[in-house]
């Protein structure tokens, strides 16, 4: 052992455990001497691993492929394993010393196992649809405090969002195209063949002021750590088992088991430090004021020059993030019993000061069987617990963005670091601003804000699993589980006495929350197989589920007159209390599923899946259950075609899937609404026809090549979705005594082409360099809408002037706002007060989705040290800025120092009795331009955006020490560098990762910049 | 292993097993599938809920307090509209960095709130009481129903001109109907309401909650309170008569003098009788200009009021409005009256704040959290009385001055002013005065009228007219949608005009705004009607356009 390392692990107390342990171990042994060799070539293989089973022996072989190892008389059965090759395991007679093993190498592409629906492992070259596997440790490369963001750019076709509300956050996954119009476009995750509840806890922000938080999803509970692998099955037939859930695609992961043979310890540190990037740009020459005059009482910066004044008042505010990840697993058993216990902890502290995560995750899983293995058991129990502070929240209110955004370019932010000052009169501190009085935005301190409007939310979660599989006969098994995923959380904001109207009461407010959501999922599948020849097999399975969702909880306030003792925050502590229940959002689903899977000599493969579901939401539809169908092909091309030797596998195939979806929850009823003060709204929404379940039709074709031993892979696939009977809520004229109507129409159709190129391209012994490619092309189109309606909204119009419509013809996520006026020749209409004028009626000026994506993923080793990078990129869409407007209507941005500076800004203009205007005054220009309505088009940009997503750097160090089996350092970094961005704002931040408000920036939390080391130690 | 019948037989066992657990157990899914939170129509029978939440509903949109919480809807409804058209009130808040429909720049996402208020508040209320049967079991609540329906439709066709009414709710684009005969809709409306409020005896059946149901007479005996709404229906008849004056000169008169003939139940005489809706004690309620004036400061007294009110030594001054804030930045003005201008330069928050407010401060402040909404006053109908009389109408009930007179006095008494009426009403010399902004000069304006308070019958029919909407107009204070429409129908008082005007051309400054554009959620829902609707109103769809009433000629 080298010598260094020694003495720090003495100090770390680990040495004399190990001593301890390594003494009992060489009680009473005989050693085997022998050697590893190719099997084809017979030449040594050096580096492989040798392994006793049964006792924590191992060994490893040098340059000539030879070994030496310990063995006693019970203990006598060897593993052999090394990268490339396939396991061996070799049992030694009694008295043998020697021993010659040759090893096949690995066609472990071609034979690899992947896991399916609900948790069934089938040959990947059987399968007849695509699917995306992540390894574990592709994932937690570079740490993130939810581990759906760190699938971004990895896995072709799918699209992630990251939410702006930084530690905790939830992400937007949406795979091969946003489907549905009002339901849910988001992935199901299955985390051992069990769907988990992933609700997020909170109504995401849905509109301009914001004040809603996200309640972050629970995936993001989720300990990377304990994840083996996750398998993206993409398309409907990939999914259909699983049923309406997953017509948008499923992530399935896979987590870590305990292993047979010996213990092993594995502890990973990760500490990372976190920066804003992106940040809005200001003016620093002009200062508090209007009309060119200065005033202190101004909330605008449009004042005269200043002298020199020039804050980094956004950089004064935001702090270094840091994210501290800790995680230790165990995993040991034997035959019969497995056991795996993992326990990690997150410390992040977001670049918002205050705002901090602190996550601990436990996790303790156990497997056994009995019966001579017929009857396999399995259990396992996470519990995860969180405390968020200060979660950010977009929009204007309680946004210290705003007023640190918005202060008068000529004040200083520091000034107001101190943001609470003490009133005698009212003997308690009072908030420190320079306006506390600006409406329109309810701009505030900073500070204040996140000290004296604190928000925290405290989240439990408990998720259990079992499982039993019995096998009645060597051809059919017969599987229960069930599973009880239940979060817990509760949440307060407290605000403190000056907080200005309409946020804060004279004395201060209180809001709390205590919300529970459970799932309760079971299932019986029985598996069977059948060899109905030497070359025909059929497997199958048929199975019921079934799958309960509840949300229950209640909201407390303190109502229209607050807090009756200032800051005191307790529900008692109000003379007007307000309670409210929740909406429950019951929902369930039952189901009885069948697949059948035939084979025919190992190169056609026939896929059929049929699904009924009976849905709760669909009571009073008339409507209860519904049906759907998949079928799949799959042929092996190389066998049968004589192909070249160099190609390992070619396969073609294709697939049909219905995917059927019910509706929204509580939707088929419409029922009159009791607010929190007892005030009753009067329905209004109507049905226009009876409604029904949604369906999704999905047709896709694809091709896999493995050539040259497997080191270039080729999967392309081209699929189709046509999503129909989708439920919409249409915005009505009010004049049908409507606001909306609920209908379902439509077509909504996503065509793409996703592309997977890896290359094995250089595999030396001492320099390995892996790279892949992958892209991703969906093109959404609304083909129909309903008879009559030629477009559908999904915001309606609102005060930022824009607007997210449907229209045939259109796509999803179109952006609709106000432009110019123009004349016959394009000039912009300009009144002669020097007023830009605007069209009243909406355009369509952008579309929030990404038309492609492609991800660049390498990685390179050199003996110890690895290097690996992701550059990813999305291309052809648009976002909106609202920052940008408003920032340009209170003249604080830079742009609008330029113009001021240069005299105005240049337009090609005309006044409505035909006089050209090339110049108009700044501030008039950008205070009707901008602002909080702003001339919409003016404030779309590109949403191109090409980064450097991930960047590691490592070495592994050697260590012949039975016990210490691996160590690794790297250094990581995400998200480091833009190589192209050409918005104000980084284009992949969500305010929400609902279906409205996507594209558009209202004061949401910068993106960041992350680095930091980790460490990976198993022993 | 191969695969035999003895597999087929075990593999349809398991088949059958599986199914067998699957028998429906889809009894509870309509349970699951209501909202514990939601009621339906049938849940709202109970003890005749419906009817106190439908009809209270629609009485607290009118102007907009219903929902409880925070007035926003009202705000856009009318405070940042007519409220300040009308020159009673500006906003300090500078919105939208200054652009917004105070000085012209229309803001999009503010102009359909009148209009929605309207439909799915007020109107689909009184559908669903309509369809519940409340014209057959209680006809004189109906009644009160259909005056509730046509008083708040006639302040929305008012903002816009023609607007969908007959056809409502029947489709689901719904076309518009041209102001004329939106008009002639609430005309034949209000004889409905009239024939059923008259058929209220002693005898007659009536809702057991009837005193939390009506809110502008709650605690009221029943054949006073609908006598009291069959004068309100007659006044609204006035009111709407009077509005046609230019337009249709001779159905103004027969409706007029339908509205006032005695033997129709009369019109609104005393205070006690003025049409206002209290604020429900039972909820968290409360006046939503008190609110906004006094929780968010975004709105102060107009210029043209201060103007007025200084000028003319107006006693009712103290009720209406606080003076001036004293503080660091206000000594050298404090404790004087103070408005702003209408689209004033330079506005900002901080400063313009602390001018003239709502009286909503001291000891005994005249607009409190539960200080009712005041939709139509007897003093109101006394000078719409002097103005028939001046047009020689019949059934006016006196002279011109008298009416005149008395109306002043009726406003007076319904402030609480107890002195100086006498010395008001024959003060020949005070005009309204010149406006000086504290803060930016540029908003200084000279006085905006010669007009004096004493009545002149010597002078002509447009000086006597001027006179009776002037102080109309001071006696219907804070009720801006109807000041704006006296306005635009006769040109008084005379307003000042805004001081920045963003409109780029289309609203002319000394004209004034006449409008508010249809709102944006039409052209997207109802595109096609929209574009009829346009024709009907017969100019472009901005502010500048004049509705059917608002003809461009004297007032004789």
């Amino acid at each position: 052992m080298n010598n260094k390392l020694y003495s720090t692990l003495r100090v770390l107390g680990i040495v004399p455990t190990m001593l301890f342990s390594a003494s009992l171990l060489h009680a009473q042994t005989n050693q085997i001497k022998g050697t590893v060799v190719d099997a084809k070539t017979k030449a040594p293989i050096p580096g492989a691993t040798i392994k006793v089973l049964g006792t924590s022996n191992a060994s490893s072989t040098d340059v000539k492929g030879a070994f030496q190892i310990n063995v006693d008389d019970k203990n006598r059965i060897l593993n052999i394993s090394t990268v490339g090759y396939e396991n061996k395991t070799v049992t030694l007679g009694p008295g043998e010393t020697t021993v010659t093993v040759s090893l096949d190498e690995q066609t472990q592409q071609l034979e690899s196992v992947v896991v399916t629906a609900l948790g069934i492992s089938r040959a990947q070259k059987s399968l007849t649809y695509s699917t995306q596997q992540v390894s574990g440790d592709e994932l937690n490369k570079v740490k993130s405090t939810n581990l759906a963001n760190n699938l971004n750019g990895k896995v072709a076709g799918v699209n992630i969002a990251s939410s702006s509300s930084g530690p905790g956050g939830s992400a937007k996954v949406i795979l091969r195209g946003n489907k549905s119009a009002s339901g849910n476009n988001q992935v199901l995750y299955v985390v051992d063949g069990v769907p988990i509840n992933n609700q997020t806890l909170a109504s995401q922000p849905d509109n301009v002021f914001g004040g809603q938080r996200d309640g972050g999803d629970p995936i993001s509970l989720i300990n990377p750590e304990d994840i083996e692998n996750i398998s993206v099955l993409k398309g409907a037939s990939a999914a259909a088992l699983y049923g309406s859930q997953a017509a948008n695609g499923v992530i399935l992961v896979t987590t870590k088991s305990g292993k047979q043979g010996r213990t092993t310890i594995n502890f990973s540190s990760s500490a990372q430090i976190e920066q804003a990037v992106s940040t809005p740009k200001f003016q620093n020459q002009y200062g508090q004021g209007s009309g060119g005059k200065n005033s202190n009482t101004s909330v605008f910066s449009w004042g005269d020059k200043t002298n020199g004044a020039n804050y980094d008042n956004v950089g004064e505010f935001f702090r270094t993030g840091s994210n501290f990840t800790n995680s230790l697993t165990l995993s040991g058993g034997n035959e019969k019993n497995q056991t795996y216990f993992s326990y990690a902890n997150t410390l992040a502290k977001g670049i918002l000061p205050e705002n901090d995560l602190m996550r601990h995750n436990f996790n303790l899983k156990e497997s056994a069987s009995f019966f001579d293995n017929k009857l396999t058991v399995e259990g396992s129990a996470n519990y995860i617990t969180q405390k968020l502070d200060n979660a950010p929240s977009s929009g204007f209110y309680y946004n210290p963005l705003v007023g640190t955004y918005l202060l008068p370019r000529s004040l200083n932010i520091a000034d107001y670091k101190n943001f609470e000052t003490f009133n005698t009169s009212r003997n308690l501190n009072e908030q420190n601003w320079f306006s506390l009085s600006d409406s329109p935005t309810t701009q505030q301190n900073p500070w204040w804000i996140v000290n004296r409007n604190p928000t925290r939310s405290t989240r439990n979660r408990l998720l259990l699993n079992g499982s039993a599989k019995y096998k009645v006969a060597p051809w059919i098994s017969i599987q229960a589980r069930g599973s009880v995923d239940r979060t817990s959380e509760v949440w307060d904001r407290k605000v403190y006495a000056s907080t200005p109207n309409p946020l804060g009461k004279t004395n201060g407010n209180y809001n709390y929350t205590n919300t529970t959501i459970t799932q309760q999922y079971g299932d019986v599948v029985a598996n069977m197989n059948f060899n109905v020849s030497d070359k025909f097999q059929i497997t199958g399975l048929v199975g019921t589920s079934i799958t309960d969702w509840k949300t229950e909880g209640v909201d407390f306030n303190t109502g229209i007159e607050g807090l009756k003792i200032p800051n005191q925050f307790f529900i008692q502590n109000t003379t007007t209390p307000v309670t409210s229940t929740l909406s429950a959002n019951r929902r369930q689903l039952q189901s009885v599923f069948a697949s059948a899977n035939l084979a025919y000599d190992n190169w056609i493969y026939l896929d059929l899946t049929a699904r009924n579901d009976w849905s709760s939401t669909l009571a009073f539809t008339g409507t209860k259950s519904f049906f759907y169908p998949s079928a799949g092909l799959g042929i092996v091309l190389n066998d049968k075609l004589n192909l070249p030797e160099f190609v390992n596998m070619a396969k073609v195939r294709g697939s049909y899937a219905v995917v059927g979806n019910d509706l929204p929850p509580y939707t088929s009823l419409l029922t009159n609404t009791v607010n929190p003060y007892a005030v009753l709204t009067v329905n209004d929404i109507a049905f226009l026809k009876t409604l029904k379940p949604e369906k999704t039709k999905s047709f896709e074709i694809g091709t896999e090549w493995r050539m040259w031993n497997n080191r270039l892979n080729v999967d392309v696939t081209y699929y189709k979705t046509n999503t129909t009977n989708q439920f919409f809520k249409v915005a009505a004229s009010q004049a049908s005594l409507n606001k909306q109507y609920a209908i379902n129409a439509g077509d909504i159709q996503n065509q793409g082409v996703e592309a997977l190129v890896s290359l094995d391209a250089i595999r030396n012994d001492d320099f390995k360099w892996t790279t892949s490619v992958n892209f991703t092309y969906n093109k959404n189109k609304i083909k129909k809408l309903a008879d009559a309606v030629p477009e559908f909204n999904l915001t309606g119009e609102n005060q930022n002037n824009f607007a997210s419509k449907l229209e045939v013809g259109g796509s999803f996520g179109d952006i609709y706002g106000q432009d110019f006026v123009r004349d016959g020749q394009g000039r912009i209409i300009i009144s002669e007060d020097g007023i830009p004028q605007k069209t009243n009626a909406y355009t369509k000026l952008g579309n929030s989705n990404p038309i492609w994506q492609m991800g660049w993923n390498n990685s390179f080793n050199y003996k110890n040290f690895n290097l690996s990078f992701l550059i990813d990129g999305k291309f052809n869409y648009e976002v909106m800025s609202i920052t940008q407007s408003v920032m340009d209507g209170y003249g604080v941005s830079a742009v609008t120092g330029a113009a001021r500076a240069n005299g105005g800004v240049a337009v090609n203009g005309v006044t409505p009795n035909g006089t050209p205007v090339s110049v108009v005054d700044a501030e008039k220009w950008y205070t009707s331009t901008g602002g909080i309505g702003p001339v919409s088009s003016q404030y779309i940009y590109d949403g191109t955006v090409v980064r450097l997503r991930e960047l590691t750097f490592g070495y592994d160090f050697n260590i012949k020490d039975s016990f210490f089996k691996k160590l690794r350092v790297n250094a990581v970094g995400r998200n480091l560098f833009y190589i192209s961005k050409k918005a104000p704002f980084d284009p992949e931040v969500t305010m929400s990762t609902g279906n409205s408000l996507s594209g558009v920036d209202i004061f949401m939390m910068p993106a960041t910049r992350n680095y930091g080391l980790t460490l990976n130690a198993t022993f | 292993m191969k695969f035999n019948s003895k597999h087929i037989v075990k593999f349809s066992l398991a088949m059958l097993l599986l199914g067998g657990t699957m028998t429906s157990c889809t009894k509870n899914f309509e349970e699951y599938n209501k909202n514990n939170i939601g009621l339906t129509d049938e849940d709202l029978k109970g003890d005749g809920q419906d009817l106190v939440l439908f009809l209270r509903n629609a009485q607290m949109s009118i102007y907009n307090f219903s929902g409880a919480g925070d007035p926003n809807s009202y705000q856009v409804q009318q405070n940042l509209n007519a409220d300040v058209f009308s020159g009673f009130f500006m906003s300090p808040t500078p919105f939208n960095s200054g652009q917004n429909n105070l000085n012209y720049a229309m803001v999009n996402g503010w102009n359909g709130e009148p209009f929605q208020v309207l439909y799915l508040n007020v109107i689909k209320s009184i559908e669903k009481l309509k369809s519940n049967g409340l014209a057959e079991t209680y006809p004189a609540l109906w009644g009160s129903a259909l005056v509730i329906k046509v008083e708040a439709a006639s302040r929305v066709t008012d903002i816009y001109g023609p607007i969908p009414y007959s056809k409502v709710g029947t489709s689901n684009t719904v076309p518009y109907d041209k102001q004329s005969d939106v008009y002639a809709a609430f005309f034949r409306e209000l004889d409905e309401a009239v024939t059923a409020l008259k058929s209220y005896k002693a005898d007659s059946p009536m809702a057991a909650k009837i005193d939390q149901i009506d809110l502008v007479f709650p605690n009221t005996d029943n054949q006073v309170r609908f006598k009291n709404w069959l004068k309100i229906a007659n006044s609204l008849r006035l009111r709407l008569a009077m509005r046609l004056v230019k337009i249709d000169a001779a159905l103004a008169k027969t409706q007029a003098e339908k509205a006032l003939d005695p033997a129709n139940g009369g019109v609104l005489e005393s205070n006690s009788e003025n049409f206002k809706i209290t604020i429900p004690a039972d909820g968290t309620y409360s006046n939503p200009l008190w609110f906004i004036s006094k929780n968010w400061a975004d709105t102060r007294i107009n210029a043209t009021l201060t103007s007025y009110m200084t000028g003319l030594n107006d006693p009712r001054i103290s009720k209406y409005m606080a003076p001036v804030i004293k503080d660091a930045t206000t000594t050298a003005f404090a404790g004087k009256y103070i408005g702003i201008r209408t689209g004033a330069e330079g506005i900002e928050k901080d400063k313009y704040q602390k001018l003239s407010a709502l009286n909503t401060e001291g000891t005994t402040p005249t607009f409190v959290a539960t200080t009712a909404p005041v939709l139509m006053t007897a003093a109101e109908v006394y000078f719409l009385r002097a103005e028939a009389a001046l047009r020689g109408w019949n059934n006016a009930g006196g002279t011109a001055q008298s009416l005149y007179e008395k109306g002043v006095e009726t406003s007076f008494t319904q402030w609480g002013v107890t002195s100086g009426l006498s010395t008001y009403l024959n003060d020949n010399t005070s005009k309204a005065a010149a406006y000086e902004d504290p803060f930016n000069a540029k908003n200084n304006a000279a006085s905006p009228s010669a007009l004096t308070i004493k009545w002149n019958e010597g002078a002509t029919n447009e000086e006597k007219l001027e006179r009776i909407i002037t102080q109309k107009w001071l006696a219907i204070f804070p009720e801006g949608q109807e000041a704006w429409s006296e306005f635009r129908r006769t040109g008084y008082p005379r307003l000042f005009p805004v001081v920045v005007n963003n409109s780029g051309g289309l609203i002319d400054t000394k004209i004034q705004i006449r409008r508010l554009p249809f709102p944006q959620n039409e052209y997207n829902t109802n595109a096609a009607e929209v574009q009829s609707a346009i024709s009907l109103l017969g100019g472009p769809d901005n502010g500048g356009t004049r509705l059917w009433w608002d003809v461009n000629k004297g007032n004789f």
